[in-house]
């Protein structure tokens, strides 16, 4: 998530500092009077670097996608209760269920 | 969210309880979406200052626009890892949601911060 943004901001920095490069060509070639046919070369990498990380950025970013199947393993509860330390089987209660036990058997 | 995903009538034939029908999670399909959503307006809006700064006019900023689009939704299909039916009820959802919303923001993008750029330079 943080680094995803950071390079999402990265990526939107590279963008603006290609914008700046193209006003400062188009002044340029203002200046020398001639056509605009597209972008320096450094500007087109700089501008295809800026889409791969602003890309990266808007699919890490806004987060993982869930589960929809209510089955599935996310969605599903299976968690022990948190007292398992306190359970005690060693009791009395084991002598009465035995008993119980035999009783049913015969 | 309670749906079916296109085979209603075979699954009627085969059984006729309700409990067959595929119940998805609301929550989690909502939360998805949105996902999708803020993936797809990001793009777009990145796309337009791309495009903007690349200086397509007409037709080639609008097919552009539709190279990034594709390119964003292969990319949340490799997010999805490819199992598109665990997280989506289909692949319209990943597909084809957002493309009309964002193509506002493209093209506002697109003209609108390189206005003096194009226009007065060229003047």
């Amino acid at each position: 998530m943080g680094i995803g943004f950071a390079v999402g901001v990265l990526g939107v920095l590279l963008l603006a500092h290609a914008a700046y490069s193209t006003i400062q060509y188009r002044g340029l070639l203002k200046i020398t009077e001639e056509e605009f046919s597209g972008p320096p070369i450094n500007v087109v990498v700089e501008l295809l670097l800026g889409l791969v990380f602003s890309m990266w950025a808007a699919l890490t970013v806004p987060g993982k996608f869930l589960s929809i199947h209510p089955d599935s393993e996310e969605n599903r509860i299976v968690s022990l209760p948190a007292n398992l330390d306190f359970m005690i089987f060693n009791h009395r209660g084991k002598a009465v269920l035995s008993g119980v036990n035999m009783k049913l058997k015969h | 969210m309670a749906g079916n995903n296109g085979s209603g009538a075979s699954e009627k034939k085969s059984s006729e309880s309700l409990t067959d029908l595929p119940i998805f999670s609301a929550e989690n399909t909502q939360s998805n979406l949105k996902v999708i959503y803020y993936s797809r307006t990001f793009m777009s809006i990145i796309g337009g200052v791309i495009s903007g700064i690349l200086g397509f006019t007409g037709l080639y900023g609008f097919i552009f626009y539709f190279v990034i689009m594709a390119i964003t939704s292969v990319g949340l299909v490799a997010k999805a890892k490819f199992s598109i039916h665990s997280y989506f009820d289909g692949w319209n959802r990943i597909m084809l949601d957002g493309i009309t919303g964002g193509l506002m923001s493209f093209v506002l993008f697109w003209t609108y911060p390189f206005l003096p750029l194009t226009c007065f330079s060229s003047a």
